[in-house]
């Protein structure tokens, strides 16, 4: 990765963004630049034009769906006067436009109130009062038929009393109340309107002619919804006519918004004086060559470009280049999950595919039940998305091992294994579980050795955690453990390597540590004792890979029990529920430990993942 | 026993923070401590060397206090459950609606859109409004039209008919105020005792003193009619309950409405004769009863709120006194404004 530093005309920065978008290898760096006369923010306004023509077009694409623009060639540079033009008239259509959706909004409160209206009349049975007076307007009482948000009830009640009226509530719908409001014509309170439209209280229209068969009067409410339903697709084929003529121009106005983004993007890292603006970013090392004819085919060599190796202390800043294989994809993302890889740290990803697979298919090995997972991701693959190759690879991993173990739906014996069933000799899945430990945890702090020792922490590679140090002791504790178990003896050699590694590491424990010496004997006693333990529970871990894989039978033979029980019908159902069960309960603690394995005795060791992605700015990304 | 060492955590939290309040003799000097000392004492160099402009500086030392107080919210909702934290939050969201009111306040009067953004505060992600896209909004019904398709949606759907039906801004903020309130009081309902309790206290101090404060003002400043006022009052639990605010608004002067009032606010609101009178009394008050919480409250979720509503006040004196000396105001002025803090008010 490089660092560069751009310097151009103010006046050329949309032609200069245009360029750096098109090559798809410009990470901005938004810091400031050294010289602090760069001082003014050249694409502020340029940003917020953009962002509000944005919000319209979204707004109005929410009443008018376009087909989006199919490409963005030929691309073209977008400077403020035309971006701000495109603004106004997205505007101007908004204005037209948010007036169908005040229509829409009309309709659908109209058949709110009609609704609402039909679950009044059925309770003004209810009422001990003569219907017809809720509706005429009389002498003496002001009447007030309506429905108001629940949550205001009580506060509306008090204030209804001070103003010399009642309140009756008759039912409650929902969110609403339906209430009467009866008071004196002459009360003293004549601001009783206002705390009405407070309170959100909507009147409810009585409708004419109370004494007519309730069925007439529902009749008359269909008449009306029906109305409403026809206005509303009048309404929306008119929109729909209206809208035609904008198809074109609003497909044009999202390309023009879509091709300006690249100057949006790069809006914070931006700073002018005069008319020079400054801008620096990260690219790949190998695109800088492409990145210099781009930008003197674009600016016609009215710039300046340095580029310069990133210093030490940059490291923390420099984008990653995220993996591109479609295989990978998956598996980069659950390690995304964990973190990205810090620059010029080992992308873990190849390696966490490769441990993964063998690990998941050992765990669950059967032809059957991979086959089903796989064919799963694949059936499933546009709802998955990105995620589809990893379930069919875990499939497939499960098939392979399925045929070493000789193991299809749980029958163990119908297939021939080509190698052994795990459950024929569980002494030697143990062993090789833990061999396989052993490997993994080597190789995990080989690599966090060199990640160490390729940033330049020579110490901590040496001394740190899951550093040289560490790896001798562990591979010292691991040749005396294996003499331990054939009967030779824990021998001299490891012995000494065990003591001395840990010796070293106390030591170093101890010039590092300030604190009063009691303090300190405790600390390194505490970490010394936890370096022993914590390798050796971390080796022994790896035992749950063979036990998974042990498991996996036994699970097998429970249901065969059960089924061989059963009658030919009761064993079928019971195998393929006990297939089933197996699928989804043991596949996924079996997923979830294999994350365990992976994320605490693999990155925890070799992995900081506190990088951070590599996202070049490109058309249609939209604001940074 | 079990209550006790559940809270335990949260209560020497707690405590350890209290530490952090201004003391009564700080409180006192403040007016009187000049920028440099100020800027030395609360570690403020890095923040105004930074800035030219005095409204930059201003504005940054704002952001900063704020952003502090925000912060140690999240650090004392860390050990709580969901009811505890949800109720935080929900006090910390008030800041959230301060500035849904600046965005409705832009588009009423058309303001520029880096003028509004000027004005906002930078919240956590935990309790901020959807800004972007409110800001896209058009006008303040579209404004409140988005707002009701999120998690404010009670409080945008009162506001957005309240607007529709009378398209007056006073009626439009006083819904906002008055929801986040009663959605303040429902939090409180939901806890067990003795939380409830102590709880009950703390909101219903705040509650007492808004609730006269609006009261006095909406009846005779506003002149509203007393139904109306009394809608838009929230009811308290403890001194300015429902039946006390029914009678207070249908008094018809401002000296019988103090008369009436119940004790302590009648005694310390006795000789008073403007609402300008009232309010640093009133402020005092409740800093008194939220110190009491935070002193003798067996509950931790109450004696954090409380450390909170204190410490708050206590940065919003230290801002009053920046400003001051940043705008060239003497001792006076600047003693005038801290008298007046309340907490819950900032830029008073």
């Amino acid at each position: 990765m490089k660092h560069v530093r751009l310097l151009v005309l103010t006046d050329d920065l949309p032609r200069a963004s245009l360029a750096l978008a098109e090559t798809q290898c410009f990470h901005p760096d938004r810091r400031e630049p050294e010289s602090e006369r760069f001082a003014t923010l050249p694409g502020r306004t340029f940003h917020e034009i953009h962002t509000q023509a944005r919000a319209r077009l979204d707004k109005i694409a929410r009443l008018i769906p376009f087909e989006p623009a199919t490409s963005l060639e030929p691309a073209r540079v977008i400077d403020q006067a035309e971006l701000a033009r495109l603004n106004d008239w997205l505007g101007r259509l908004w204005d037209e436009t948010s007036s169908y959706e005040e229509d829409f909004r009309q309709l659908d409160d109209e058949r709110h109130l009609i609704h609402e209206q039909q679950a009044a009349l059925e309770n003004f049975s209810h009422l001990n009062i003569d219907l017809g007076m809720l509706r005429a307007k009389t002498r003496f009482l002001n009447i007030h038929v309506g429905l108001v948000p629940r949550e205001n009830l009580r506060q509306l009640e008090g204030a209804v009393a001070l103003a010399g009226y009642i309140l009756h509530v008759y039912l409650e719908r929902g969110d609403n109340t339906h209430v009467v409001i009866v008071g004196p014509a002459d009360a003293k309170d004549a601001g009783l309107a206002s705390v009405l439209a407070a309170a959100g209280f909507q009147a409810i229209p009585i409708p004419e002619g109370l004494d007519r068969e309730p069925t007439e009067l529902q009749r008359d409410f269909e008449r009306r919804l029906a109305a409403i339903a026809e206005e509303r697709a009048q309404l929306t084929e008119t929109l729909q006519r209206w809208s035609e003529r904008y198809h074109e121009p609003l497909r044009e106005a999202q390309r023009t918004l879509q091709l300006a983004d690249p100057l949006v993007s790069l809006d914070e890292s931006l700073r002018s004086c005069g008319h020079l603006t400054h801008l620096a970013g990260w690219v790949p090392a190998h695109t800088v060559a492409a990145l210099r004819e781009r930008l003197d085919a674009a600016l016609a060599g009215t710039y300046d470009l340095s580029i310069r190796d990133p210093l030490p202390e940059e490291r923390p800043l420099v984008p990653t280049v995220p993996v591109k294989s479609r295989l990978l994809a998956p598996f980069a993302l659950l390690v995304n999950q964990y973190g990205i890889p810090s620059y010029g740290e080992v992308d873990p990803t190849p390696l966490f595919a490769l441990t993964f697979l063998i690990m998941f298919g050992s765990m669950f090995g059967d032809v059957g039940q991979g086959a089903v997972i796989a064919l799963a991701a694949w059936t499933l693959r546009d709802r998955f998305g990105r995620f589809w190759p990893f379930g069919l690879m875990a499939g497939g991993s499960s098939v392979l091992f399925g045929f070493l173990y000789g193991s299809l739906f749980g029958y163990e014996h119908v297939l021939p294994a080509l190698w052994m069933n795990p459950l024929s000799d569980p002494l030697l899945m143990l062993r090789l579980a833990l061999i396989w430990g052993v490997f993994f945890i080597v190789v995990a702090c080989l690599l966090a050795i060199y990640n160490r020792w390729a940033v330049g922490q020579w110490r901590e590679a040496l001394f740190g955690h899951h550093g040289v140090v560490n790896l001798v002791f562990y591979l010292a504790l691991i040749a005396g453990g294996a003499g331990l178990a054939d009967g030779t003896g824990f021998g001299t050699v490891p012995a000494l390597l065990v003591a001395g590694s840990l010796a070293a590491l106390a030591w170093h424990s101890w010039l590092h540590q300030q604190a009063p010496v009691g303090e300190k004997i405790l600390v390194v006693v505490i970490e010394t004792l936890e370096t022993l333990i914590g390798y050796v529970s971390n080796t022994l871990s790896f035992l749950r890979v063979a036990a998974f894989s042990l498991n996996h039978v036994a699970l097998s033979i429970a249901v065969f029990t059960l089924a061989d029980m059963m009658g030919t019908f009761g064993h079928l159902v019971t195998v393929v529920l006990g297939n089933v069960f197996v699928l989804v309960l043991e596949g996924g603690i079996v997923m979830i430990q294999v994350m365990r394995l992976q994320y605490y005795e693999g990155f925890s060791r070799y992995f900081s993942g506190d990088g951070h992605a590599f996202r070049p700015i490109r058309f249609g990304r939209g604001p940074a | 026993m079990s209550q006790v060492a559940d809270q335990a955590y949260l209560n020497t939290r707690v405590s350890v923070m209290a530490a952090r309040l201004f003391a009564p003799s700080l409180v006192e000097r403040l007016a009187h401590l000049p920028l440099s000392a100020l800027v030395e004492e609360f570690g403020l160099a890095a923040l105004l060397d930074d800035q030219a402009v005095p409204a930059a500086r201003r504005r940054a030392v704002e952001q900063s206090l704020f952003q502090l107080l925000l912060s140690e919210l999240l650090v004392l909702t860390r050990p709580m459950n969901a009811n505890e934290r949800a109720l935080m939050l929900d006090w910390g969201r008030k800041y959230a609606l301060y500035n849904l009111k600046t965005l409705i306040r832009g588009k009423l009067h058309d303001l520029d859109r880096r003028e509004i953004n000027d004005n906002l505060f930078e919240l956590p992600a935990h309790i901020r409004l959807a800004d972007k896209e409110l800001f896209g909004a058009e006008n303040v019904l579209e404004l409140l039209r988005q707002l009701e398709a999120g998690p404010q949606r009670q409080i945008a759907r009162q506001a957005r008919e309240v607007y529709e039906q009378q398209r007056e801004p006073f009626a439009l903020e006083a819904t906002i105020d008055q929801r986040y309130f009663i959605g303040l009081v429902r939090r409180v309902q939901v806890f067990d005792e003795p939380h409830r309790q102590w709880l009950r206290r703390l909101i219903s101090a705040e509650l007492d003193r808004i609730g006269l404060l609006w009261m006095l003002r909406f009846r005779f400043t506003y002149g509203l009619s007393p139904s109306e006022t009394y809608y838009w009052l929230v009811p308290s639990m403890r001194l300015l309950t429902r039946e006390r605010l029914l009678h207070l608004v249908d008094l018809d002067g401002f000296e019988q409405v103090l008369e009436a009032l119940p004790e302590p606010l009648r005694t310390r609101c006795a000789d008073c004769r403007s609402i300008a009178e009232i309010q640093p009394r009133l402020a005092r008050h409740s800093l008194d009863e939220i110190r009491l919480v935070l002193a003798r409250s067996p509950s931790a979720v109450a004696r954090a709120l409380a450390y909170l509503m204190l410490r708050e006040a206590d940065l919003l004196r230290l801002f009053a006194v920046i400003q001051g000396r940043l705008l060239g105001f003497d001792d006076r002025i600047i003693q005038h404004a801290l008298a007046q803090i309340e907490p819950g008010v900032p830029g008073n």
